[in-house]
């Protein structure tokens, strides 16, 4: 095995070139250092090999090693090499999702207010039109709150797990607080109804009202008025 | 690639080899065993430098435009005011082991002061300033910014946080740079008689020189793994996209374009996408080439049909940008495929830039690598220098 001779990412960039030294005038490092790199090199292709082919399991379609070694694969990959590159495939999303907002106040007298709907999508599409560059809190925040939710819940508005626990408190937050910064007043809970609007297949003209669905979601209550 | 460093400015068109450096230099040491021609290979040079710059520079310049453009909403979406609270973000962590310099303390003064050490990090890790410990800054401020944010992110905050924590195992600051310029400015001051390779002035090398050796074989190899890693990742991500997509009966027959087109929240210029949604053919023609060509990336890289094909990708990435309003997403897609461009196409165009700038003059080729304060540095390494180091060791 060689030595390095004169390390070349330490003149490259820099001076003139300098023709190459005797061989004589060569350090060799001794054996032991020598195998250490070697030792580390082979460790560092390994983990570099090992990487690439996890992360390709991860990102995959299902498939039967994914299946059969999914533990060892989540163990390498996650938390910080996780990633999705499905984007907008097997199919896009063929829907727009709009999800509004009512807010409920309970009066001293034992009475309830209830404010009229108020539409969060359209502050998003709204902050979106004409711009640029549109922010993560106009494009991704409900949607991907949204999504999560449904993922974690299913069809159903009752929560089964810690995460779904998370993403409910999460949704309501996000609507708790936009709602409080466009409607003065307090309140002390929140309620979403979610419509999904199919987008018309080509030609098609409208989408008929029928094919809206629409998700009423419970009343959650905020802490914070 | 950089094999033909005598020929690389020279020519308009780099050698096709594209990711094939680790193809082993025929003028190296002849190896003794696979193994042995491997790690010369890998510690003999750091490649790809320009691509590593550019890359650098790249996700330095995206996550500092990116933090800018998110400062009036940097409250919501990664401090404590966020609707993903502090309480939510521990409780996740602990579910899935991330970690976060956010979750230090929550209050309003600490994030906003990391949030300005991001800033600050983004702008020199660009400039490429100790680049070294900067980009390792770097790699824990964005992974700490995603990981708190984590249901706000899309596919380019995460293909940024991926090449963040590659780029941080690479050399990437050794060109364009505040480094290089400070290690080119050393070297003049020294002049001509300078660069002795450590350990050759007495003639038995002490170990702390050996161990600088070794320590630059070891970060050499290293760099050369992580490229190849970012290359593959940038090829797994084109090809798990391009598979699920085979899958998607839009896809198949054509439609998946107009679906895209008329999402709300993509749709920043309502006018722009009806217009483009409108000619059906069109569409349809570039939803199958969106597919093969991301079927094909991965096997287009090691012929000059990758030129064509990444010309392709990027104006697909324009469109996205422009058309979808995710311009930080396509720009985090554009600076990856630029790892394909050799080191040869790199100083090609940043010579063409520079004779843009000189007006029409153009120095005769070959010329332009002699000049001082040309930042070309292989053509300071005629084939000897680089090719004759492993004699040494027979």
């Amino acid at each position: 095995m060689k030595a390095a001779g004169p390390v070349p990412e330490k003149t490259e960039g820099e001076a003139p070139a300098e023709p190459p030294r005797p061989v004589s005038e060569h350090p060799r490092p001794p054996r032991l250092l020598r195998g250490t790199v070697s030792l580390i090199v082979a460790l560092l292709v390994v983990v570099a090999s090992v990487h690439t082919v996890m992360v390709f399991f991860h990102v995959a379609p299902r498939n039967a090693v994914s299946q059969r070694y999914g533990e060892q694969i989540d163990a390498w990959v996650y938390p910080f090499f996780e990633q999705d590159w499905r984007l907008f495939a097997p199919n896009p999303a063929s829907a727009n999702v709009q999800i509004s907002v009512k807010t409920r106040q309970e009066m001293p007298d034992g009475a309830t207010r209830e404010s009229d709907w108020f539409d969060l999508t359209a502050l998003d599409t709204s902050a979106v039109r004409h711009h640029v560059f549109p922010s993560h809190t106009a494009q991704n925040t409900l949607r991907r709150a949204w999504s999560a939710y449904v993922d974690a819940h299913g069809a159903e508005d009752v929560p089964h797990s810690d995460r779904a626990v998370m993403l409910r408190d999460y949704l309501r937050n996000i609507a708790a607080d936009r709602v409080a910064e466009h409607r003065p007043g307090p309140f002390d809970a929140v309620r979403l109804r979610v419509e999904t609007v199919p987008i018309a297949a080509h030609g098609a003209q409208q989408v008929s009202p029928n094919a809206v669905e629409t998700r009423d979601l419970p009343w959650w209550e905020v802490s914070q008025g | 690639m950089s094999t033909h460093n005598e020929q690389a400015t020279a020519r308009p068109v780099p050698s096709p080899r594209g990711v094939g450096q680790s193809v082993a230099d025929p003028a190296t040491e002849p190896p003794d065993t696979p193994f042995g021609a491997l790690r010369s290979v890998l510690t003999g040079r750091a490649r790809h430098l320009y691509g590593a710059a550019v890359l650098r520079v790249g996700y330095g310049l995206l996550y500092l435009v990116f933090l800018l453009r998110e400062f009036p909403h940097r409250d919501e979406i990664w401090g404590p005011g966020s609707p993903w609270t502090p309480a939510l973000t521990r409780q996740l962590f602990d579910q899935t082991g991330w970690v976060s310099v956010l979750t230090l303390s929550d209050s309003r003064l600490y994030f906003e002061a990391v949030y300005a050490l991001a800033m600050l990090t983004a702008a020199l890790f660009l400039l490429g300033w100790h680049t070294r410990v900067v980009s390792v800054v770097f790699a824990v401020l964005v992974a700490s910014f995603h990981a708190k944010a984590i249901f706000v992110t899309d596919g380019g905050d995460n293909l940024i946080l991926l090449m963040a924590l590659y780029l941080s195992c690479t050399a990437c600051g050794r060109r364009w740079s505040l480094d290089a310029r400070r290690a080119k400015r050393r070297a003049a001051a020294k002049g001509h008689a300078a660069p002795v390779p450590p350990g050759a002035e007495a003639g038995r090398p002490g170990l702390r020189q050996q161990l600088t050796l070794c320590r630059e074989e070891l970060t050499t190899a290293l760099h050369n793994c992580a490229m190849v890693v970012i290359a593959v990742q940038v090829c797994v991500l084109y090809g798990a996209a391009g598979l699920f997509k085979v899958q998607g009966g839009a896809w198949g027959n054509g439609t998946a374009l107009h679906y895209v087109l008329n999402l709300d929240l993509f749709r920043p210029w309502p006018a722009l996408s009806s217009l483009v949604d409108s000619h059906e053919v069109l569409l349809t023609v570039i939803c199958y080439l969106t597919v093969l060509s991301q079927v094909a990336f991965p096997f287009v890289l090691f012929g000059r049909l990758k030129y064509p094909v990444l010309g392709l990708m990027l104006a697909t990435h324009l469109s996205i940008a422009a058309l979808m309003g995710l311009p930080l997403f396509s720009g985090a897609m554009i600076v990856a495929d630029a790892v394909f461009l050799s080191d040869g196409a790199y100083r090609w165009l940043a010579g063409a830039a520079r004779g843009r700038l000189r007006g029409r003059r153009r120095p005769p080729e070959g010329v332009d690598d002699a000049r001082p304060g040309h930042d070309a540095p292989e053509a300071a390494h005629p084939a000897g220098t680089d090719h004759g180091e492993p004699v040494g060791a027979r």
